[in-house]
């Protein structure tokens, strides 16, 4: 049933536009090539106290490479607490955080509806399990936080060919991004954690032509390689040497753990230099 | 022992949440004379806060407009799709020469029509971002988001915004005209020429805002927002494939805009009494400022808000709209001063908007 509180529209289904040209021939011109160089994440834009009402907020903005072809990630964090819980509440001993993470409707190719679709439920809980290892959570007996981000444009390419094989992928950026926005948000609220934690992506891909054989980029984009093999999402804690959480996809055959690791390395490599950006925003903002 | 007990201050914040009525209404009315009354903010009562503009700066939408009004931000995007005119229930058939003479004869009435009987403008408000403390996700939209969406959807189809003329998609059959028709007999060519074009599907704007900061004045924001989304909003030609039934675009560059009739632009104030619980008869004689533009605190302790659209596009002053919620206070003569406020504001807003096209 339509939802009653929101303006629905007509009735019927509506389309998005379809385009002739784009559907005809995978043009080579929206192809683009890699240009950073394997070990190189793309710019990062952080920027603290967004929202001024919210105990702490941070947005973060990713370059779009390619000359539009491909937008750049935005996300806009917001952390209300800590804060008691209300009374109905058991006894918790240490913070209770809840994590949401929310496509904006204009975010993507396809129009995201307002109710939460699986794939946000996933990026909350992947989320939380990396926030939840860095933050001091028995400082705060008997109180909750929340961690908004609302992603206000996806990492995404404007093809619609091949939009269903890549957007799986693009999940990966936006998790590492959301990752680092709420090590920003979190530290601009003044919530202690042991450490400045920051989201990384590697990903194992194969170039276009033959010849290539299958290498480890960091912070890939789907749109600048033929076929992404498999990919991990790393969430870093640099003092401590810590991961506390991974996230893996895709096929990697199970007999090459140099392989596994090294991928994994890869991840940490780009957690670091997203972590570098951080300190340095949060170095600039609170002197 | 003698120690006295430290006086009784707080820190300003403290105070401002503690009892924020009379922290506001200490800081309107100054004991001495000098220096003029001011709010919390450090604004006078009828002083408001500078809009900031940007627009195009989303990908995926085809129109779309960052506003920044004070703390208060909001992010508006306008997304097209198309609506085939077979999925509209109790569709009623037009062909060009009725739609013609409508939009010709000045009679807006079927223009409107087509808007509001089909749905084309879907309006609606996100304030469940963590914008503000008492706005969470994971609950449905709270009673200030619906009425926000349905103001602005009211005021869409009541100001006219949008000409339904730029959202009709048309199907013209090939006429005979060209070259390679040459070959055909002559009654199959008579036939083509007597074919008119028809109506085949509509475009739906979703006009989605989205609240990355709130601080008061909501609904001003969300107003300018929307109409500079929508003068952003560039369509992409279309044209409709019979043999696929489907309408396409050919490319994402061959785009036209939409035409935005005039500027309609929202100015908002709320009242703010001196008692703050007055009886019947006392009610006239309580004193009370008029705060132009109120933030987040100021909302919380008015209960009397008063909305005018005004449009000066044409010249004229023509008022669009005029809103007032709850109290006693606004009368005929402040609302007749409140308009002229409502122009310098539109002044404004136009400024904003001109600088950001630059």
């Amino acid at each position: 049933m339509a939802d009653r509180r929101r303006i629905n529209g007509p009735a019927g289904a509506t389309l998005p536009p379809v385009y002739l040209n784009e559907d005809a021939q995978p043009s080579d011109d929206s192809k683009i090539s890699r240009t950073r160089a394997a070990n190189a994440i793309r710019k990062l834009y952080l920027k603290t106290g967004v929202t001024p009402s919210a105990s702490g907020s941070a947005y973060l903005e990713i370059e779009a490479p390619g000359g539009g072809a491909v937008s750049g990630l935005k996300l806009s964090c917001t952390v209300h607490g800590p804060r008691s819980l209300p009374r109905s509440t058991p006894f918790s001993p240490h913070i209770i955080l809840s994590t949401h993470v929310k496509y904006a409707p204009f975010a993507t190719k396809q129009r995201h509806g307002y109710l939460r679709d699986p794939m946000e439920r996933d990026l909350g809980t992947h989320l939380e399990a990396a926030l939840r290892g860095a933050i001091i959570a028995d400082r705060w007996p008997k109180s909750g936080v929340d961690v908004i981000i609302s992603i206000i444009e996806g990492d995404q390419d404007r093809q619609t060919s091949k939009s269903q094989e890549l957007g799986s992928w693009e999940t990966m950026n936006a998790l590492a991004g959301c990752i680092t926005v709420a090590s920003a948000a979190l530290a601009d609220a003044g919530i202690d954690c042991v450490d400045t934690i920051a989201g990384g992506v590697a990903a194992l891909v194969k170039d276009a032509g033959d010849n290539n054989s299958p290498r480890i980029v960091i912070d890939p984009i789907p749109l600048e390689h033929e076929k992404i093999l498999s990919a991990c999402c790393v969430a870093y804690l640099p003092t401590r040497d810590e991961v506390t959480n991974l996230w893996f996809k895709g096929d990697l055959p199970a007999s090459d753990m140099e392989l596994y690791t090294q991928l994994v390395e890869t991840g940490i490599q780009a957690a670091k230099s997203a972590n570098l950006v951080l300190v340095e925003c949060l170095h600039e903002t609170m002197g | 022992m003698a120690t006295a007990p430290p006086a009784l201050s707080f820190s300003r914040p403290a105070f401002a949440k503690l009892s924020p009525h009379p922290f506001l209404l200490a800081s309107l009315s100054q004991s001495d004379s000098t220096t003029p009354a001011s709010r919390t903010n450090g604004r006078a009562p009828n002083q408001d806060r500078p809009f900031q503009i940007h627009t195009s700066s989303l990908a995926h939408a085809h129109g779309s407009a960052l506003v920044r009004l004070g703390d208060t931000t909001v992010v508006c995007g306008v997304r097209g799709e198309i609506l085939p005119v077979t999925s509209i229930p109790q569709y009623r058939p037009a062909t060009l020469y009725d739609v013609e003479q409508l939009d010709a004869g000045g009679s807006v009435g079927l223009g409107r029509g087509e808007l509001k009987d089909y749905d084309l403008l879907v309006p609606n408000i996100e304030l469940a971002t963590g914008c503000a403390p008492q706005f969470l996700p994971g609950v449905p939209p709270t009673t200030l988001a619906q009425k926000l969406s349905t103001r602005v959807y009211s005021l869409l189809h009541s100001c006219n915004v949008v000409d339904p003329k730029d959202l009709r998609i048309w199907y013209h059959p090939p006429q005979l005209a060209t070259d390679e028709d040459d070959k055909m007999d002559e009654d199959d060519g008579q036939e083509d020429q007597a074919a008119k074009p028809e109506l085949k599907a509509y475009w739906v704007l979703y006009i989605d805002l989205l609240f990355v900061s709130f601080d008061g004045n909501p609904f001003d924001a969300a107003w300018t927002a929307v109409i500079a989304a929508l003068k952003d909003t560039k369509l992409p030609v279309v044209r409709w494939d019979p043999d696929r039934e489907l309408a396409v675009c050919d490319s994402r560059t061959n785009v036209s805009a939409l035409n935005i009739r005039g500027l309609p632009v929202s100015c908002t104030a709320a009242v703010f009494l001196e008692k703050e619980h007055a009886e019947g008869g006392e009610a006239h004689k309580n004193k009370y400022w008029m705060l132009l533009d109120p933030d987040r605190l100021e909302e919380e302790l008015c209960q009397e808000v008063v909305t005018v659209v005004v449009d000066r596009s044409e010249g004229e002053t023509r008022i669009r709209s005029i809103e007032k919620q709850g109290g006693i206070v606004i009368g005929r003569e402040l609302i007749r001063g409140f308009v002229g406020i409502a122009e310098k504001r539109w002044e404004a807003v136009r400024c904003a908007m001109a600088k950001d096209i630059l």
